[in-house]
């Protein structure tokens, strides 16, 4: 806040209050602005918002406890089934198979794209020096991200044909492989999965962090310069932690999207071979719209939500921890 | 680690910024080809490097059947629609969240909107399908795809808006209050110039998560309106997939947010910068 | 062109900042409100704005009730410490701005701009944006944009504490010769008391809550309310000896002080006994050779401790027994550390401040 809020030892602790601090209203009006201003600014979008989604929110939750699926659905005679579903879920080694895929992809998918993402931009800023080509550097390597994931999908899916693929004739020519990779079998598609999707995001956060580095105020490095700091130095000391915050966002940013990732699973494998490259919100994804289990698939979406909204939680919440310990916030 | 290792580190960098180019371009490379290839040399055992034949009938092919010309106008009408309505109100909530974040009703209220973009699809799609199959603008309208993008394009926007509200500080707003200015010509004379690239950026993003979405569109729309990535996957001959018409057709879909890119170039570098200290 | 009156300002947070403050500044007034960072000025000018809202008590301009009236309506210009020019803008638009939202027609507004850049001398860099000029010019630029509108109050928020000290002296300067400046009320804030000093018509001096005294710079230098006031006004520092009442004296460590009638009065019926002794370096001074002390002066022995000679005058402390006391000396003379001098002390000159409350006698 840009207010200096002061006060001497004598307005400290133990001292008696003044009757009209005691008595004050908690939540005082604003001059500026009349009280309804700010509810009515975030009046309209919440309500636009929670127009669309209060129906999904209220029929997931509802068959979530239901016996739904698709003949029932038309009949209306599900019935109620308690937690159900819930322990379907939860039991199944097949939705534990898949959590382990989701650390996997949020580590060497996700996470990996994040770390690129820092040593690409920075690279591109601080070690290509010719403005130009640093320009048409940037615009090729986002050039992925303007491709729809389904596209991107059936792209790698092609690429990847173990008999006539590109990438393994691409590595067969180059004598890095001798026999084709089979890109997927069982342990290995979902690493094809995790490659694409590495292909097609990590220009989103590197254009992020990129901006941030660009937007880091020159003064502070003439005075390292001054200062006879090295360049890497200057990396560890100034870039990096003056980075901390954008670095963070563009973690967010992908890491949100991450928890209901479906496209590129469904187009390369379809969770195959033998379930071996499913996510959870691609199972829920499965069991909902194609063998529609709906209130199986509800119980799904419901665990994947709730834990990919404390993780979240928890880490907005460490994130202002270390911002405000910075004095940044 | 010392200077003179750092110089090597440099080096290095640079290196792995020449594989990783490589990693970028080489399916865009064969993306490139494969669209000028004819049908049976994308199916060869040994697959080509170069083309034996270029076919760039293939790009006037995939426009065989007209309509498909109007599944980019669909998707464009889509995407466009949605990011200014995802960005009207995430301006207004992102506003009103940096500036009176207790009146607006806190981090509760703003968490719960980000947390929309976390969604699993599923959860979305099959109530909404026949929420919309119940009303008067149906399931297969530009409407309804521009409402639902609404449930992740919305949240991002809100956030990122808010993120860059924070940023432009408050006191030049008040100095125009002092000049004389209502909160409204305050909010437009000062501050949204400063948050404009800021806005732009979101809106680019906005825009390509739209103009790219497939699952929703998938299940949605098909006959009145098509989005052109549910097109692509109907390039096949029976049970062959025609690899050089789906690359060619994914190659002119990409020539609109790529333009949007190098056009709004400037203004997305400077844009998302987000929560950097400026200068 | 209005007075501006301030009554029983409350406001506060997690504890109260300020608590009934009451202040008046006449029309033409340049009231100058200074105290230790922290202690709630910039509130104050806030408050003043309307950019925030008084939890209590009432602002009135011009016998106009302000208090609830927004801020851009209330004809108040105010300079921020951190300028808040708008980056975006040519400093020709920074400072068009007010007149820009009084609707004033265009070749009005280059009139008045250019006069007023003429004034702060910026009429070159009306094409410049706030990032392409030094803070020196920046300040100005915050300064024609307040004065441009002719506010009926202006509010000045540190404005030249972040700024060189050449470029403050000529800021000082012209604070002193702007007519606009002296032709409406002027609440001035700042932390350092030279400045408030050579500024104010008169001075507020702001303790937690409040205001601790109000008066000319002359009253407040020659009749401070409490130890607060005198300590911080007035270079260099005041002399602050702890002593004790013994008789007709004050007694500090290896010194005795002797009182006037009129101090013995004064005196009468103190509890404690514990009074804080206040002399002002200016009324000390060091004997040459064997002079003797003049009428109303009353001389210790003892040596030198610290001697800084600083051009203009020098100052000398000078260990008298174990007290500590600052002499203000002339330039041409020099004195060693240990040196034995004799230093005379006018006696009438002393302030007596009960060393409990620091309220004055």
């Amino acid at each position: 806040m840009a207010v200096t809020v002061g006060g001497g030892a004598s307005a400290g602790a133990g001292a008696t209050l003044p009757d009209w601090f005691t008595s004050k209203k908690k939540n005082p009006s604003n001059l500026i602005v009349a009280r309804w201003v700010p509810i009515a600014l975030v009046g309209l979008p919440v309500l636009t918002l929670l127009a669309i989604v209060i129906y999904p929110t209220i029929w997931m939750f509802y068959h979530a406890f239901q016996d739904t699926n698709m003949m029932r659905l038309f009949q209306h005679n599900w019935s109620f089934v308690g937690f159900e579903n819930f322990k379907t879920v939860l039991s199944s080694a097949r939705f534990g198979d898949s959590v382990w895929h989701l650390v996997l992809y949020l580590t060497f998918g996700t996470g990996l794209e994040v770390v690129l993402a820092v040593i690409l931009a920075l690279t591109l800023y601080e070690v290509v020096k010719n403005s130009l080509l640093r320009v048409i550097l940037l615009v090729l390597i986002v050039l992925p991200m303007m491709l729809p994931p389904s596209i991107v999908g059936v792209l790698w899916k092609f690429m990847l044909t173990p008999s006539n693929g590109a990438v393994n004739h691409a590595l067969l020519n180059m004598g890095l492989i001798s026999t084709p990779v089979e890109w997927f079998n069982a342990g290995v598609s979902l690493w094809s999965i995790i490659i694409a999707d590495v292909w097609n995001w990590t220009a989103l956060p590197l254009l992020i962090i990129y901006s941030g580095r660009v937007s880091l105020p020159p003064a502070v490095y003439e005075a390292a310069r001054v200062d006879g700091a090295g360049g890497w130095m200057v990396m560890r000391r100034i870039t990096l932690p003056m980075l901390k915050e954008v670095i963070a966002i563009a973690f967010i940013v992908r890491f949100m999207d991450a928890f209901k990732f479906v496209d590129l699973v469904y187009v390369m494998t379809s969770g195959g071979p033998a379930q071996t490259s499913e996510l959870p919100a691609y199972i829920a994804f499965q069991r909902g719209i194609r063998e529609f289990a709906i209130g199986e698939a509800a119980a799904y979406a419901i665990v994947i939500f709730a834990c990919s909204a404390v993780i979240i939680t928890l880490f907005l919440k460490y994130l202002k921890k270390v911002l405000k310990a910075q004095a940044i916030a | 680690m010392s200077e003179k290792n750092y110089a090597l580190v440099k080096v290095l960098l640079l290196i792995f910024l020449g594989i990783w180019m490589l990693f970028t371009l080489f399916p865009l490379y064969w993306q490139l080809i494969t669209a000028f290839k004819s049908a049976g040399e994308t199916n060869l055992t040994v697959p080509t490097f170069w083309p034996d034949e270029w076919h760039p009938e293939n790009f006037i092919a995939v426009f065989a059947d007209k309509s498909n010309f109007g599944a980019l106008i669909d998707s464009f009408v889509i995407a466009t629609g949605n990011t200014l309505a995802s960005l009207f109100l995430g301006t207004l909530a992102g506003y009103a969240f940096a500036r009176f974040p207790r009146q607006a009703g806190g981090e509760n209220l703003s968490f719960w909107i980000l947390s929309n973009r976390m969604f699993p699809p599923v959860a979305i799609l099959i109530p909404m399908f026949f929420l919309f199959d119940a009303m008067p603008w149906g399931t297969d309208s530009h409407i309804s795809l521009i409402i639902l993008y609404l449930v992740f394009n919305m949240p991002l926007a809100t956030w990122l808006m808010m993120v860059f509200f924070r940023d432009a500080p408050r006191e030049l707003e008040e100095a125009a209050y002092l000049d004389g200015f209502t909160p409204l010509q305050a909010f437009r004379r000062v501050t949204l110039p400063l948050v404009l690239p800021g806005m732009v950026s979101v809106g680019i993003l906005c825009w390509i998560f739209a103009w790219n979405e497939y699952l929703f569109a998938n299940l949605f729309v098909g006959s009145a309106v098509r989005t052109f990535t549910i097109v692509i996957p109907t390039f096949t001959n029976g049970s062959q997939t025609l690899w050089n018409l789906q690359m060619a057709f994914s190659l002119i879909a990409m020539i609109p947010p790529v333009t949007l890119f190098i056009l709004l170039r400037r203004y997305m570098v400077r844009g998302l910068s987000l929560g950097v200290v400026k200068g | 062109m209005a007075r501006l009156e301030v009554k029983g300002l409350c406001k506060g947070w997690d504890f109260p900042v300020l608590d009934g403050l009451d202040l008046t500044v006449e029309e033409g007034e340049f009231f100058v409100v200074v105290g230790p960072s922290g202690i709630g000025k910039t509130t104050l000018l806030r408050l003043v704005a309307g950019l925030e809202t008084a939890d209590a008590g009432s602002i009135i301009v011009g016998g106009r009730d302000v208090t609830r009236i927004p801020p851009y309506k209330r004809n108040v210009a105010m300079t921020f410490e951190s300028y808040a020019l708008y980056p975006h803008m040519t400093v020709f638009k920074n400072i068009a701005s007010p007149l820009v939202a009084r609707k004033t027609d265009s070749a009005e507004i280059d009139k008045r701009v250019s006069e007023v850049a003429s004034l702060l001398q910026i009429d070159q860099l009306l094409d410049r944006k706030p990032g392409e000029i030094s803070g020196g010019q920046k300040q100005r630029c915050a300064l024609g944009r307040t004065l441009v509108a002719n506010p009926d109050v202006f509010l000045l928020d540190e404005p030249i504490s972040h700024l060189d000290a050449k470029i403050r002296h000529e800021l000082r300067e012209q604070f002193h010769t702007l007519d606009a400046l002296r032709k409406v009320a002027t609440l001035y804030v700042t932390h350092d008391y030279s400045e408030a000093l050579s500024l104010g018509d008169r001075i507020g001096v702001m303790g937690s809550g409040g205001l601790v005294q109000t008066g000319s710079p002359r009253e407040l230098f020659e009749k401070p309310g409490d130890l607060f006031v005198a300590r911080n006004l007035g270079q260099p520092t005041i002399n602050i000896i702890e002593t004790k009442i013994a008789g007709k004296k004050l007694e500090s460590p290896g010194a005795s002080f002797k009182l006037s009638a009129k101090q013995q009065n004064l005196l009468n019926g103190h509890k404690s006994g514990e009074i804080s002794l206040g002399i002002r370096p200016q009324n000390v001074r060091i004997l040459q050779g064997d002079e003797k002390p003049g009428r109303g002066h009353q001389a210790f022995k003892g040596s030198v401790d610290i001697f800084d000679a600083l051009g203009a005058h020098s100052i000398i402390i000078v260990d008298i027994g174990g007290t500590m006391i600052t002499a203000l000396g002339s330039p041409d003379a020099m004195y060693e550390y240990g040196q034995e001098v004799t230093v005379a002390v006018e006696t009438g000159s002393f302030h007596l401040f009960d060393t409990k409350t620091g309220k004055v006698l």
